[in-house]
């Protein structure tokens, strides 16, 4: 292996101060994760439902033509939010967005413990925000490409096949609530990844953290819920709760009988724990006083 | 001066690691010397702006090291001692990555990557995965995201450990190519005495969070110490003790040869009144020219 064939040269340009580097990271992490095996099969089966639910805004529109097919089954495609909240609160989407919170960011943070990146990130001129909220807008990308994006299509392809706006003018906040919603999931599942993900220097460490503290809390619901038979108990459940949050934000009746602001109350509790111990665990160098 | 530090105090708990740490650093190579847990890391780490210090005052290129720890990171490339990088990328991205984080735009980042990768001789492996790299080409791989924003200083943290001899002997060529050049300065910290007596024009040597010595190799082989080796005739036992007792260290070698580092008020001629009184003749004597290991030992106070 030839070293320096030439001598060193010195760069040209001049650097910029003005950017983002968190941009930077989020590019990064997202073609990695998009590198993965399986991940691309993953995201576009998570992808199904949204597909699911379009076709039956399309079905809903055309109720004549699919007459003889539905067969009764025309109740449930009443586009209204409930409608919407089957999409948003179901466990299918839920459980799809953990899986990929597995593939893409199990290793964002534990990785870089792992192997002392954070050292040469922080040698840069880089703050601790710019670092998580760069890890944070990857997977947030990939989670709104779910949420959000499908809420999108969803009015989209309504006011298309209905030709008209009486939809928006019967549900007018309904945008906002996609959008809220969307939000407030994608940051959920994108903070709960990253805190996971930097409590160890493992990436399989922290993919069973990711999935076992999600289904733990499932368990532990329906054991407290079976014996006791008390609806409160449904605030122990990350899915619950999540569930319970998409039908406030979406303005219907929630699932369980415990006020869904509670769910999001326990929820923004958890992003903010989040943050705070990924502000103390990320640093440029390990200090042990 | 590049690097101005007055009374830099840090502490890990009850654990002094710097301990008032004033010390001036020109241009070109300077090394870092000192023992494990001299503190060497550690004022790595201030001088970026990794750690706070408790006390005390600095400055990188004109940047406080307190205020502006983001003009310094600007100008500072960094290697540091443990093997770095991120998994599942290559030489390429890897390097442009950090090249953009630093401030580059991207494609001068990737195209500087690609000059940087050549430069340290990976351009033939630079679209491997990083996880399949060797040791020593981890250590380039470091030398190459330190070199990639063209910064004004490098700190190299033991840049040869984990080497073999022939791979440490590639980087220090670099570090020299690179020292080579008049307008980039580099900090080598290690505890190898030879990397820094190959590479440095300039030292500092830290013991106990503290600076043992510092300024140009060959004005503190000169000042500090008068080495000189000589061979004697008859009993050396009591010879060495007035040796001693006049302040001078001294070492016998295998083959006879004794060392003797004499102290500043000391004269040559004391040298042989002293061999004189003992009854030994003085057969062989020159002035040595310090080595780094004779500095180091004497400053530390290790053998």
């Amino acid at each position: 292996m030839a070293i320096a064939e030439r001598g060193y040269t010195h760069w040209t340009g001049t650097l910029g101060t003005g950017r983002r580097p968190w941009r930077v990271i989020a590019g990064q992490a997202v073609r990695l994760a998009w590198k993965r095996k399986f991940f691309k099969p993953i995201f576009f089966f998570s992808l199904l439902p949204a597909l699911v639910f379009s076709a039956g805004i399309y079905v809903s529109e055309r109720i004549q033509d699919f007459q003889e097919m539905l067969k009764g089954a025309d109740k449930f495609l009443k586009i209204n939010p409930e409608y919407f909240q089957a999409y948003y609160g179901s466990n299918f989407l839920f459980f799809m967005m953990l899986i990929i919170m597995v593939g893409s960011g199990a290793g964002l943070i534990a990785d870089d413990l792992r192997h002392n990146a954070l050292p040469l990130y922080f040698s840069r001129p880089l703050r601790k925000r710019d670092y998580i909220g760069g890890k944070f807008a990857a997977l947030a990308f990939f989670l709104l490409l779910l949420t959000l994006a499908p809420g999108i299509l969803f009015l989209f392809l309504k006011l298309i096949f209905s030709g008209s706006f009486a939809f928006l003018a019967d549900y007018p906040w309904l945008p906002f609530s996609f959008i809220g919603w969307s939000v407030f999931l994608s940051s959920f599942f994108s903070l709960y990844t990253l805190l996971l993900s930097s409590l160890g220097r493992n990436r399989r460490f922290a993919s069973i953290l990711i999935l076992g503290a999600y289904f733990v809390s499932d368990v532990v619901f329906a054991i407290l819920f079976g014996i006791f038979r008390d609806p409160a108990f449904t605030l122990f459940s990350l899915q619950m709760n999540m569930r319970q949050a998409s039908a406030v934000f979406l303005g219907v009746k929630p699932p369980q009988h415990v006020s869904g602001f509670y769910s999001i109350l326990i929820l923004a509790a958890i992003m903010a724990v989040a943050l705070l111990v990924l502000r103390k665990k990320i640093r440029g160098t390990e200090v042990i006083r | 001066m590049n690097i101005d530090l007055s009374n830099v105090r840090f502490s890990y708990g009850p654990i002094r690691a710097l301990d008032g740490v004033t010390l001036q650093i020109g241009e070109g190579a300077c090394g870092l010397l000192g023992p494990n847990g001299a503190g060497k890391s550690t004022l790595l780490k201030i001088l970026l702006g990794f750690l706070r210090p408790d006390a005390g005052e600095g400055q990188v290129l004109g940047h406080d090291i307190r205020k502006d720890t983001f003009g310094i990171r600007r100008v500072v490339g960094y290697m540091p001692e443990d093997d770095c990088f991120i998994p599942g990328l290559d030489a390429v991205s890897f390097t442009s990555h950090f090249g953009e984080l630093s401030g580059m735009p991207r494609a001068e980042a990737m195209k500087r990557a690609h000059d940087v990768l050549y430069y340290v001789g990976l351009g033939e492996s630079r679209y491997r995965l990083l996880e399949t790299y060797s040791a020593g080409m981890k250590q380039r791989l470091k030398l190459a995201q330190a070199l990639v924003h063209d910064p004004k200083i490098l700190f190299l943290d033991e840049p040869t450990s984990n080497l073999d001899p022939q791979g440490r002997t590639e980087i220090l060529e670099l570090i020299s190519d690179i020292t080579s050049k008049k307008d980039l300065h580099v900090l080598i910290s290690s505890h190898i005495l030879t990397d820094i007596e190959q590479t440095c024009s300039a030292l500092v040597i830290l013991n106990k969070g503290k600076v043992a010595a510092q300024g140009e190799l060959a004005a503190l082989r000169e000042v500090k110490f008068s080495l000189y080796e000589m061979k004697v005739k008859g009993e050396d036992g009591p010879f060495l003790e007035a040796l001693g007792r006049s302040g001078c260290r001294t070492e016998k070698t295998e083959d006879g040869v004794i060392k003797a580092y004499l102290p500043a008020a000391m004269d040559r001629r004391d040298v042989f009144r002293l061999a004189d009184s003992a009854g030994v003749q003085i057969r062989h004597f020159i002035k040595s020219r310090t080595s780094l290991e004779d500095l180091f030992a004497r400053t530390v106070g290790v053998d």
